[in-house]
């Protein structure tokens, strides 16, 4: 697991579930289905994303598919994080 | 046929004749001619009718709103084929059981691209249990659609609904809240969502523009200004959330919304404080307060008046066709003012739940009615006042609404109960300014068990609706209070929380 990947999960789990060991909570696992995110704590997890890594989230990119799971946000945050490097 | 007697169907097929070219829907910045919603909806209703399809018993659908689902629910009344809308949001047993239920022949999802714009699913169906399930209360080529409410055990109820029920609802919107060829209206709610018998399904029978609101967005305040700006609507009709969510949006008044003229709060108490805020960015709106349940439609309205009305706002008085009864707690007839339990009975009500067993003590004739009128219970406590305005009280029972929908907290803790790790559980309901409720559970583990919040989610989710699942969980090891005949005490369990809605 990369470190973005853990400090995605790190926060969810202690913002939604802070009972819940951090191993317990697969990668992969659907947070919508299980109630786990809901769609105002959407704007919460949008907000903390904006912070964390710097970006700007623009209304195309916020759908509950997006962060479905840890590993779907964390695929968002490479997508739209400013590179080092210009690619062509 | 005459206007009066025709199908929702047939009277769309109407407004196709007389005005093709005109937007039918707005879908993410698109419109939809009603020539064009007609050719999707005249393509799943042609498969409908294959011998692959056809068959007398109703069909499901998992109902996740886009323009192919509604063609697909149209082209389902067109050929006459009885059709239940399901929650996309329920869990995977629910909906089995659902299904089972209605004892439906296919369950359907509308998908671009597919033949007749839809894929079937068998596999989700469940052999069909003889002698087990339901007669349906009203013959079955009388049954337009099916919605679900909540139930106290978990299970939904299934409320089928007439043609004619559905038609007379209809007339009645349309002419309240002028909805005629031209008029936007604004769909917040979920398509399987009693709210959809007037935001969509009056104005197709009418003529006017269903503008959806995309439910991946809902809760996007930005979203919600720019796409009724931007098409114009002149009604809406949302659970309070929406409207907050509007205020949220734009801060110290914002840009009005100028075109809406009619503005419709339903679905749960309107929260104290945003009335005036709420005229602000309405300023040409009517604005009402409108009561009802799933089995019944509408059954109250009242025009809130921007100088006078504070919180809690008034239910009003009945529709036009609604009878009403207050019953004291003794069961007696309440006459003039005081408070009890509200009894209603209406031109569009369901003839019966499809399970008929369920209708005992909820769909009532009173013994002491000459014209033996079926009542609805509907377990709100409400108060009249001397003028005959009817207030809303409290619950007699455990359901609290979240975002709109109606949940029963004995329901919740039932299915937390059957987690083989939980002793027992309590669940309350807490105020919440956005959403009317959120859900706080005290669940109590078993000593040796592991049992978290994310494996108790994941244990609500397959058994009850998404919307359903407690916002905040906190397990315990240590016995609940209880009361003095052994049952959990919610009260001490879960002291900050306030039995019924503020307001």
């Amino acid at each position: 697991m990369t470190d973005q990947t853990h400090v995605i999960k790190t926060f969810v789990v202690d913002e939604f579930m802070p009972d819940v060991p951090i191993e317990q909570l697969d990668a992969g696992e659907d947070l919508l289905a299980a109630g786990i995110i809901d769609s105002l704590g959407l704007l919460q997890v949008i907000v903390w994303l904006e912070d964390t890594f710097d970006l700007v989230l623009d209304d195309a990119e916020i759908s509950p598919e997006t962060f479905r799971s840890v590993d779907a946000i964390s695929a968002l945050v490479d997508e739209l994080r400013p590179k080092s490097h210009a690619t062509s | 046929m005459s206007w009066v007697e025709a199908s929702l169907s047939d009277r769309f097929l109407e407004r196709v004749r007389q005005q093709p070219a005109a937007p039918a829907l707005v879908w993410d910045g698109r419109r939809i001619s009603y020539r064009e919603l007609h050719a999707i909806a005249c393509g799943a209703a042609s498969r409908l009718e294959t011998p692959e399809l056809a068959d007398q018993r109703p069909v499901g659908i998992k109902a996740k709103k886009s323009p192919q689902a509604i063609a697909l629910i149209l082209a389902c009344l067109m050929v006459r084929r009885p059709v239940l809308l399901a929650s996309a949001d329920l869990g995977t047993e629910t909906l089995r059981q659902l299904w089972a239920q209605a004892g439906i022949s296919h369950v359907l999802t509308p998908e671009v691209g597919a033949p007749g714009g839809f894929t079937v699913a068998t596999g989700d169906v469940p052999a069909r249990e003889d002698g087990v399930g339901a007669r349906p209360a009203a013959r079955c080529d009388d049954v337009a659609v099916m919605l679900t409410t909540s139930g106290s055990t978990g299970v939904p109820k299934i409320v089928p609904l007439t043609h004619r029920a559905v038609r007379r609802f209809t007339d009645w919107a349309s002419e309240r809240f002028e909805i005629t060829a031209g008029t936007t209206v604004l769909n917040y709610a979920p398509l399987h969502f009693d709210l959809c018998l007037l935001d969509i399904w009056t104005t197709l029978e009418h003529g006017g523009c269903a503008t959806l609101v995309d439910q991946d967005r809902a809760t996007d305040p930005g979203y919600l200004i720019g796409l009724i700006a931007d098409a114009e609507v002149h009604v809406v009709q949302a659970v309070p959330m929406l409207y907050q969510l509007l205020l949220h949006g734009a801060p110290d008044g914002g840009r009005p919304l100028e075109s809406v003229v009619h503005a419709v709060v339903t679905g749960d108490s309107m929260p104290a404080g945003c009335l005036d805020a709420l005229f602000g960015l309405l300023p040409r709106a009517r604005l009402y307060n409108l009561y009802g349940a799933t089995e019944t439609n509408d059954s109250f309205i009242h025009e809130i008046d921007p100088s006078h009305d504070r919180a809690p706002i008034p239910i009003g008085r009945p529709l036009p066709g609604v009878h009403a009864l207050i019953l004291s707690a003794d069961g007696r007839v309440l006459e003039g003012a005081g408070t009890g339990e509200l009894l209603v009975s209406t031109p569009f009500q369901t003839e019966g739940y499809l399970s008929e067993a369920l209708n005992e003590g909820k769909l009532v004739v009173r013994s002491d009615d000459p014209d033996r009128r079926t009542y609805f219970r509907t377990g709100d406590i409400v108060r009249r006042d001397g003028d005959g305005v009817i207030t809303l009280e409290g619950r007699a029972d455990s359901f609290v609404k979240v975002r709109g929908v109606r949940v029963s907290t004995q329901a919740v803790e039932r299915v937390i109960a059957t987690h083989p790790q939980v002793v027992e559980a309590a669940v309350a309901p807490f105020s919440d300014e956005l959403s009317g409720h959120r859900l706080h559970a005290v669940v109590r583990r078993a000593a040796d068990s592991d049992l978290h919040s994310l494996s108790l989610r994941r244990h609500c989710a397959r058994f009850m609706d998404r919307v359903a699942i407690p916002s905040t969980v906190e397990i315990v090891t240590t016995p609940l209070p209880k009361t003095s005949t052994g049952k959990v005490d919610r009260r001490r369990a879960l002291p900050q929380s306030r039995a019924y809605p503020s307001g």
